[in-house]
């Protein structure tokens, strides 16, 4: 059923298209997160701006991918810039909706604390409350990153030259269902988005460890 | 205390201080207004604002480090007026205690109680030997507490590193937003005892706000008391908020047990102390016996050879003729200390079915007995309440003994 001599003919493409993967992944989740954070920061020092931020968002989250891509043609070729932008658009409502609620969830009495010793409004917020937020941030990037590491399998739509793991899924679908071929693309892509789900609990857990210190567990950290 | 400056304390002063909310914000809940305040606390003195919910007590302690702002008004801080600082820095040189405390979570404690020193850009080293040190004057185990996370820490215990944080910087000057509000009874009187003692110690000029009027009793040197809408009612000394309210309100708020408040507010040494015939061991038993006939009372108080009480003896048992011996002594009256509260005298007095409390100095020596009737006629109505107000500020005055 699986044709072994065509995997081990292709193991450099595969391995092209998992690191063409991961650098798109990773461009748009980083893009993404420097456009929420602004938006995010700015919504939530003025409240008044968050809803339209977030409308805005979310009504990007909702236009379909392809015709998305197709819009984007007609203006950036095909050039990764039209891969990228949908990829990045897709992770905004995400993060800035965490971003903002992980500002929210700080408490009262820590802001209180904070502005009455004397912190100025920006060390309390890059001391204090984005500290705080970290759990929140990390799960919102968490879900941005798996998200996207499915959507960048779409970008094959495009050309030929993008796509990722997503390439050998849509070309083995022209062939004919080469299943050998689409399951090169999508054993690798799933692998990669457990691998990074796995990395962000990690990261979630080594960054945060007051979120792991409970009144319970005072022996165990004295 | 080894930091340069300990023991500086800064005078408070309000000055027809002013706070109004428009109709629309105050009918949301926003905090008590404060109408034309004007008051005066002292260096080292710990200041209580006691009053109802929504009488402004909180609006009137965060004005003084500008996390609001008066409508008008001034507030001095030795001399200077506050709207002329810098907020941020202003707030560095004055400690804040919230009742919720704010550790922030995500920070050890000895970071948390580092804040301000940070703040000011203290080397790492001094940061961390002044957040032990801390730790340490508030009953926390530096080595056991350092490390641990706000999460991991009991109410009490959380309020206690509120309280280090505050002091880090060793501000003349200390806020405290109902700090003992949200621990359990018996924690609150711990801490608040804690708090009396290292105030002992530090000396600080103190503004306490707290809704409860026996806490601002205890504590305060001075209790002002506030009535919805920002009117400030009364400012004096506790004892005289006790013995002459100013107005039906704070003769109401203060409680119709405010006579039994005073017996917790006022010492021993306040109250003129009875003399006794005494006599010590060895003495002639006939010459005592005698004595005992021209008093009143038919007990011969028996002292050792340095005055200090043994026991009673009654009339009837002082031998005729011979020498005093202590074994004639029957279970004595409680000892009381000149700075022991009526409200212990008068309980050691009950739980020991007696009608006296037979006062000593430090070193032992009879100074006097009291009895349960001294203490009910200083307490009487009728007794002029500033000598009472006056034993509070120079104890020395009234002090009686033999």
């Amino acid at each position: 059923m699986i044709d072994w001599t065509w995997l081990g003919g292709h193991l450099d493409a595969i391995a092209f298209r998992t690191w063409q993967h991961v650098y798109l992944a990773v461009l748009a989740v980083a893009i993404g997160f420097a456009i929420s954070f602004v938006l995010a920061l700015v919504a939530a020092r003025y409240r008044i701006l968050y809803p339209p931020i977030s409308a805005l968002a979310g009504f990007l989250f909702t236009i379909p991918s392809l015709a998305l891509f197709a819009a984007l043609i007609s203006i950036t070729g095909f050039s990764v810039v039209t891969a990228v932008v949908p990829l990045v658009m897709y992770t905004l409502v995400i993060l800035i909706r965490n971003i903002v609620a992980g500002l929210d969830g700080v408490p009262t009495d820590v802001v209180e604390a904070a502005d009455g010793m004397g912190l100025s409004r920006r060390q309390r917020l890059w001391r204090v409350e984005l500290p705080l937020a970290l759990p929140l941030i990390v799960a919102g990037l968490r879900l941005a990153t798996v998200s996207t590491i499915g959507l960048v399998t779409i970008t094959g739509t495009i050309s030929d030259a993008f796509g990722g793991l997503g390439y050998f899924i849509l070309d083995g679908y022209h062939r004919g269902n080469f299943l050998t071929e689409m399951y090169a693309g999508a054993v690798p892509s799933i692998l990669l988005a457990l691998g990074a789900d796995f990395l962000f609990v990690r990261l979630q857990r080594r960054i945060t460890p007051w979120t792991r210190a409970r009144a319970g567990e005072v022996g165990a950290a004295a | 205390m080894s930091e340069p400056g300990a023991r500086r304390a800064a005078i408070v002063e309000y000055q027809h201080v002013s706070k109004s909310y428009a109709t629309a914000r105050a009918a949301r809940g926003a905090p008590g207004a404060v109408n034309d305040l004007s008051l005066t606390v002292p260096a080292g003195k710990i200041c209580v604002l006691v009053g109802p919910s929504g009488c402004g007590k909180t609006t009137s302690l965060k004005m003084v480090n500008r996390l609001i702002e008066p409508t008008s008004g001034r507030i001095l801080i030795d001399g200077t007026d506050v709207a002329g600082r810098d907020a941020t820095e202003l707030r560095r040189e004055i400690g804040y205690v919230i009742q919720q405390v704010g550790l922030f979570p995500h920070q050890t404690i000895g970071a948390n109680v580092a804040v301000v020193p940070r703040l000011l850009g203290w080397p790492a080293a001094r940061q961390r030997e002044r957040a032990e040190e801390l730790l340490a004057l508030v009953g926390l185990d530096p080595a056991l507490y350092r490390d641990r996370y706000p999460a991991q820490l009991s109410g009490g215990e959380r309020q206690r590193v509120g309280v280090a944080r505050a002091l880090a910087a060793d501000p003349p000057l200390m806020l405290m937003d109902e700090p003992f509000g949200a621990v359990d009874p018996i924690v609150r009187e711990r801490l608040q005892n804690e708090f009396l003692r290292l105030q002992a110690e530090l000396a600080k000029t103190i503004l306490f706000v707290t809704h409860d009027i026996d806490e601002a009793i205890k504590l305060g040197d001075l209790v002002a008391v506030m009535q919805v809408g920002g009117h400030l009612e009364q400012f004096a000394p506790p004892a005289e908020i006790l013995s002459a309210p100013a107005s039906g309100f704070v003769a109401d708020f203060v409680g119709a047990d405010r006579g039994l408040k005073r017996l917790s507010l006022t010492r021993v040494s306040e109250v003129a102390l009875q003399p006794v015939v005494t006599a010590r061991v060895g003495d002639a038993a006939g010459e005592a016996r005698a004595r005992t006939f021209a008093d009143p009372f038919p007990y011969l108080l028996l002292l050792d050879a340095s005055d200090r009480p043994i026991g009673w003896v009654s009339q009837g048992h002082i031998p005729a003729t011979g020498a005093l011996a202590a074994a004639l002594a029957t279970p004595m009256s409680p000892l009381l200390d000149r700075r022991t509260t009526l409200k212990d005298a008068l309980s050691m007095m009950l739980d020991a079915d007696v009608q006296t409390g037979i006062v000593v100095d430090r070193t032992g020596r009879l100074r006097g007995v009291l009895s349960v009737e001294a203490i009910a006629a200083a307490l009487r109505p009728s007794a002029d309440p500033g000598v009472i107000a006056a034993g509070t500020s120079t104890p020395a005055a009234s002090g009686g003994g033999s």
